[in-house]
């Protein structure tokens, strides 16, 4: 496989270094080598934050994505979403909360932007605004097809409290079942 | 090489868990971004082997408890960044004239002053190898990577109980979020290279801690075991007391220097990536790099290859003291030298130094934000 590059953004304490975290111990699960990074301003709540998530099956030695490599960018943060938008390659997928997220006219052009309302989803699918993470993860493994879902799943499952591993995988199937509709 | 296991985790994680396989049983400190996960960690890991950790009023206090953890006879960390560092000076010069070993993890970030707290920085070089007033060598290892935000701490408790006095761990805000796979020692392998300080066996009557060879630490024993001796930070005899004789004041200080750089061969670490073929020809180029700017140079030399260019990396894991003789003879080979650095020319300088070269090209960054592979494979094309 080659390298993976994904980038999560949003606001401090929306929980989207969760799902990095997942990806790059799913990947080394497999045996390849995964990174995330998380750059965060002084402002913890409300500051743009991104997460930078690479996986390859060569060492990475450099953790950060560079500028215009990023194949994926999920955005649930208007902010966020402005500052980081042009590490994407152009003509990569660039998924969106369409209630939070502004995307132009001429963004539309540069990128594949995809509506989905993943708090929305949590929210009132699944019934927890915390489980936007696992949604966030579902669209993006969906789309970029970079780690066997079992695996996955198991590895997100590890990491959250066994009390709220049933709706974790509710927010998965749904994350799941909403990119592939968008993938249509 | 014996067997590595493979841990998930990030850089300051794997600090506190590092300190724990150690042998350290007590954290005092203060929290301080980007490095309180250390706290946080020691805080859960160090009560379950019967230690503690303490989160005291301030960065002042947060070293003074570790000297004190330290004198009763355990391994002790206190972990902080810049701001911290130079709050805790004073006593890191203490701790250097008493000979009270102790590591101290600073997670650099953006300075001077309070800088910027969540980026990624190295500019505490220099303050690492002087952090407070007078003569003494500071110990200082630097980790390039993740495996080594464990094993570099490991390494400077040993080094630490080796040489009687505080060793810093630099890492940056980089290594200490990342979150990967490092492969680490195993703990009974970390356990099994543990050498604690030495102990004074003898009568309690005989025992004269600060009367040692030329080029060798103290021989302090824990307090409250009948070992009594004085401590202070006045120039001292060898009991501890404060004296200003004259040949004792000047071997004492002469000792602080001698005991570091007559042993630098049990000291020094260096990692030469991709050197081997550097032979001294035409369009070579030769990067010096240390902590994580070293991961990013090991990408852009990936790149460099690929586009034909021959070039390696010269990484200190032991900053200071410095590598001086193998720093020049690296940069005699080597024609095209590059040193990159998260600052301005703080250890460039040391290699101008060591090298006896002022014709060195640098890169440098004090923007808070990490250099690019692609920003070195440049820079070496626009210069060299």
């Amino acid at each position: 496989m080659a390298k993976t590059l994904m980038r999560f953004t949003g606001v401090g304490g929306q929980g989207v270094l969760l799902a990095g975290e997942i990806f790059a111990a799913a990947k080394i699960k497999t045996g390849g080598f995964g990174l995330k990074t998380a750059t965060y301003t002084s402002q913890v709540r409300g500051g743009p934050t991104v997460v930078d998530i690479q996986l390859d099956d060569k060492e990475i030695y450099y953790p950060y994505a560079n500028d215009g490599e990023v194949n994926f960018m999920l955005s649930v943060a208007d902010v966020s979403y402005q500052s980081f938008k042009n590490g994407v390659k152009l003509g990569g997928t660039i998924v969106v909360e369409p209630n939070l997220v502004h995307p132009t006219e001429e963004d539309r052009k540069k990128w594949n932007i995809v509506e989905i309302p993943i708090i929305t989803i949590a929210k009132e699918e699944v019934g927890n605004v915390i489980t936007q993470s696992v949604v966030a993860l579902a669209i993006a493994n969906t789309f970029m097809d970079a780690i066997d879902k079992e695996t996955l799943i198991n590895t997100m499952l590890s990491k959250v409290p066994a009390k709220v591993h049933a709706i974790n995988l509710t927010a998965y199937e749904l994350g799941e079942k909403y990119a592939k509709e968008a993938m249509k | 090489m014996s067997e590595l296991r493979e841990v998930i985790s990030t850089g300051n994680e794997l600090s506190a868990i590092a300190a724990v396989d150690a042998g350290c049983t007590f954290f005092g400190g203060y929290p301080l971004t980007p490095s309180s996960e250390i706290m946080h960690v020691c805080s859960d890991l160090l009560p379950k082997v019967g230690g503690a950790s303490i989160q005291m009023e301030d960065e002042i206090a947060g070293i003074c408890c570790v000297i004190g953890a330290s004198m009763s006879g355990v391994r002790a960390l206190t972990a902080t960044s810049g701001p911290g560092v130079s709050l805790k000076a004073e006593n890191l010069g203490l701790a250097q004239m008493a000979e009270v070993p102790m590591v101290l993890v600073n997670v650099m970030r953006g300075g001077p002053s309070t800088g910027l707290p969540t980026r990624v920085s190295q500019g505490d070089i220099k303050q690492a190898s002087n952090p407070s007033h007078g003569d003494y060598r500071s110990i200082t290892l630097c980790a390039g990577n993740l495996a080594e935000c464990y094993t570099e701490v490991v390494r400077a408790f040993n080094l630490a109980d080796r040489f009687m006095q505080p060793v810093i761990v630099l890492t940056d805000e980089t290594l200490g979020h990342m979150h990967g796979k490092a492969m680490l020692p195993t703990q009974e392998d970390v356990a099994a290279g543990i050498v604690l300080r030495k102990k004074f066996e003898g009568a309690p009557e005989d025992y004269r801690p600060y009367e040692c060879g030329p080029t060798e630490p103290a021989v302090l024993n824990p307090m409250f075991e009948g070992y009594r001796y004085h401590f202070t930070g006045l120039h001292h005899d060898a009991m501890g007391f404060p004296t200003e004789e004259i040949e004792t004041c000047r071997k004492l200080i002469q000792r602080l220097e001698d005991k570091v750089m007559a042993h630098q061969d049990e000291i020094e670490l260096n990692e030469e990536f991709m050197m081997d073929d550097l032979n001294g020809e035409e369009g070579e180029v030769l990067i010096i790099a240390y902590g994580s700017v070293s991961l990013a140079a090991k990408e852009a030399i990936r790149h460099l290859r690929a586009d034909g260019i021959k070039a390696g990396l010269f990484r200190p894991i032991t900053i200071w003291p410095s590598p001086a003789k193998r720093i020049k003879e690296v940069t005699s080979v080597t024609k095209n030298v590059l040193c990159v650095e998260l600052n301005i020319r703080q250890y460039t300088e040391e290699i101008e130094r060591a090298s006896g070269r002022l014709d060195l090209e640098g890169l440098y960054k004090v923007n808070g934000r990490a250099i690019s592979p692609y920003e070195i494979v440049e820079k070496v094309k626009e210069v060299f």
